[in-house]
């Protein structure tokens, strides 16, 4: 492994586990044995390691997803959000520093004056919530999925998910028990009156 | 025929003139109720609702309902589909919602001085002075609270949102009632085929605003011969969907040939103020009536890693130096309006530690030497090497923060 890289993967687990501001440079010097100066060398400053983490989590994310749901097939656009919504919560669980990270509040607050961190943040949420979108999309023309507002919905279905997620990350409840119940809500949101 | 808005402070015997001025002009008489009601009828939403939003403050539910922006998108509707009648006098609140675009609308405003105010509340309406006062301010910042919503601008007698503003305490009646209708017949104020335009962009602009209050969207909505912009004032991160989501709901509308979005003033601003060397002041103020140049130079200095912002006048600066609390000044002196040494009093005077720097194209010695005299940091000639402005900078941030100690 590169230096470079074993900046990279340790970071990623400091900044989720423990947070931007609580992670100083040194902590990251001695659990990398890499001194503070290459660090900076490679990165130029602790913001941009982060867009760098960030940069690297979008690309996974992305990787992951497009991967599986383009393997898939699916019986109809209903059952695509079906496995999405399953395969959200799998990954969430998988890649469980990267969800963590954006969980945090500290990548919005810099999106705030950082357009490249902006940027890569739209680019995580559109590739996420996109997924959602396509299957109500294909839902829609295969009449499984009833006439509303596409868009709209898929983002209510995503922040639904996404929250479920959440009960997991601070483990507020136990997740796993509302898995069946969170299936058996979208499809009852999505489902097609007309269709029978 | 021209159309008149009048917008008075309370007190003001704006009732009187309104009468006077309905016989003298024959015009008819349009105040917010009717707005209101009419507003209520195109879009169901109850009146008291619609009402609600010329009060200060929204409900907490607001940002989830949007209650306000749908009454304000409908009252502008009513207002615009209004203007295709002629000879109107709309009196009150609603009057604001109109674009100045529309050129045959005389805007009057009536205000006088608190001491006036007081006594005709204090004679007419039976008030004790103490009543009457309190009374007044809290009218006013009714007044103020609509202005803001509108045009993010505190001063409802701000003289940029008016043709004509009357004092009438030290203005007759009549005299009022004549210069009013003077104005009328003056060729500015004539309906052209522009401003008839630009009132059927109005209507436009109200429909769509009006089709996306009702999908829960509220963004800033301008129309030219059927081409609509929608300005983006709230952060959003996924930007791309929202803008696609709001290009589809606004090309429904009919009469809407394109949609533009844009993003405005409330969405996320680059880098502005960022803290990135404590050498360098984080916060500089450019005040300069020349846009192209301030501009580049508040370039220039982002890429030195300070952060700036602008004003092209002096009004905009004393206001900027309130709300955002510069560390640095960088002051032309000749500009309309309030100038630059006027600007450097005031600072001076209400923001000592705030160092400013003058950068002028046409000053003589004698005004260096006036600059000084009124405790400006440096005084500079246009135009300036960007390194000896960033040396000039730097010195001003340490003289800033060592003013600053030397406070507490």
């Amino acid at each position: 492994m590169t230096k470079k890289e074993l900046i990279l993967q340790v970071a990623t687990v400091f900044f989720s586990k423990n947070g931007y501001f609580e992670t100083p440079m040194s902590d990251l010097s001695k659990k990398t044995g890499v001194a503070e100066s290459t660090i900076f060398y490679h990165f130029k400053s602790k913001e941009n390691l982060f867009i760098a983490i960030l940069e690297r989590v979008k690309d996974d994310i992305i990787k992951e997803f497009e991967g599986y749901m383009t393997e898939k097939e699916f019986d109809s656009g209903l059952d695509m959000v079906e496995v999405a919504v399953s395969f959200y919560l799998y990954l969430a669980g998988k890649m469980e520093n990267q969800f963590l990270l954006l969980h945090r509040h500290y990548p919005y607050k810099l999106a705030e004056i950082n357009p490249v961190c902006r940027a890569h943040l739209e680019s995580i949420y559109d590739c996420l919530v996109d997924i959602f979108e396509r299957g109500v999309l294909l839902g829609q023309k295969d009449g499984s999925i009833g006439n509303m507002p596409t868009r709209k919905v898929a983002l209510i279905i995503f922040s639904m998910v996404d929250g479920i997620s959440r009960f997991k990350t601070y483990n507020l409840y136990d997740a796993g028990a509302l898995y069946n119940q969170l299936i058996e809500s979208c499809r009852r949101i999505l489902k097609n009156d007309k269709s029978e | 025929m021209p159309v008149i808005t009048l917008f008075s402070g309370n007190y003001c015997k704006k009732e009187q003139i309104t009468k006077k001025l309905v016989e003298k002009t024959g015009y008819k008489q349009i105040g917010d109720d009717a707005i209101v009601a009419d507003a209520g009828k195109i879009s169901g939403m109850p009146e008291n609702k619609i009402k609600k939003a010329f009060e200060a403050k929204p409900s907490v539910f607001n940002n989830f309902t949007h209650e306000k922006e749908r009454a304000i998108a409908y009252m502008r509707l009513a207002v615009a589909k209004m203007l295709s009648r002629d000879n109107l006098l709309i009196d009150g609140f609603a009057g604001q919602l109109i674009p100045k675009e529309i050129t045959h609308v005389l805007r009057v405003c009536l205000i006088a001085d608190m001491k006036f105010r007081t006594s005709v509340a204090v004679n007419d309406n039976g008030l004790s002075e103490k009543e009457a006062i309190s009374l007044i301010h809290g009218l006013d910042s009714a007044g103020a609270a609509w202005v803001n919503t509108l045009f993010k601008n505190n001063d409802p007698w701000d003289t940029s949102l008016y043709d004509i503003i009357i004092p009438v305490d030290k203005t007759e009646m009549s005299e009022t009632v004549t210069i009013i209708n003077d104005n009328l017949s003056s060729e500015v104020i004539k309906p052209t085929s522009s401003s008839q335009k630009s009132a059927l962009d109005f209507l436009l602009a109200a429909n769509v605003e009006v089709a996306l209050a009702n999908e829960g969207h509220t963004v800033g909505v301008s129309a030219r011969d059927g081409s609509v912009t929608l300005i983006i004032n709230k952060k959003v991160l996924m930007l791309g969907r929202l803008e696609e989501e709001l290009k589809s709901a606004a090309g429904k509308v009919p009469g809407v040939k394109s949609v533009e979005t844009r993003v405005g003033k409330g969405f996320y601003q680059a880098d502005i103020y960022r803290k990135y060397d404590l050498e360098l002041p984080s916060k500089v103020l450019l005040v300069d009536d020349e846009r192209e140049f301030v501009q580049t130079l508040s370039e220039r200095l982002v890429m030195r890693d300070v952060g700036s912002a602008v004003a092209y006048d002096g009004e905009s600066a004393l206001n900027m130096i309130n709300e955002d609390e510069p560390e640095v000044m960088i002051l032309d002196l000749k500009m309309p309006g309030i100038d630059g040494f006027e600007v450097l009093r005031k600072v001076k005077q209400t923001n000592p530690e705030i160092e400013v720097i003058i950068l002028t194209g046409h000053g003589s010695d004698a005004d260096e030497k006036e600059c000084m005299r009124l405790g400006a940091f440096a005084y500079l000639q246009k135009p300036v090497d960007i390194n000896i402005l960033s040396d000039t900078l730097k010195q001003a941030n340490e003289k800033m923060r060592q003013n600053l100690k030397e406070m507490k």
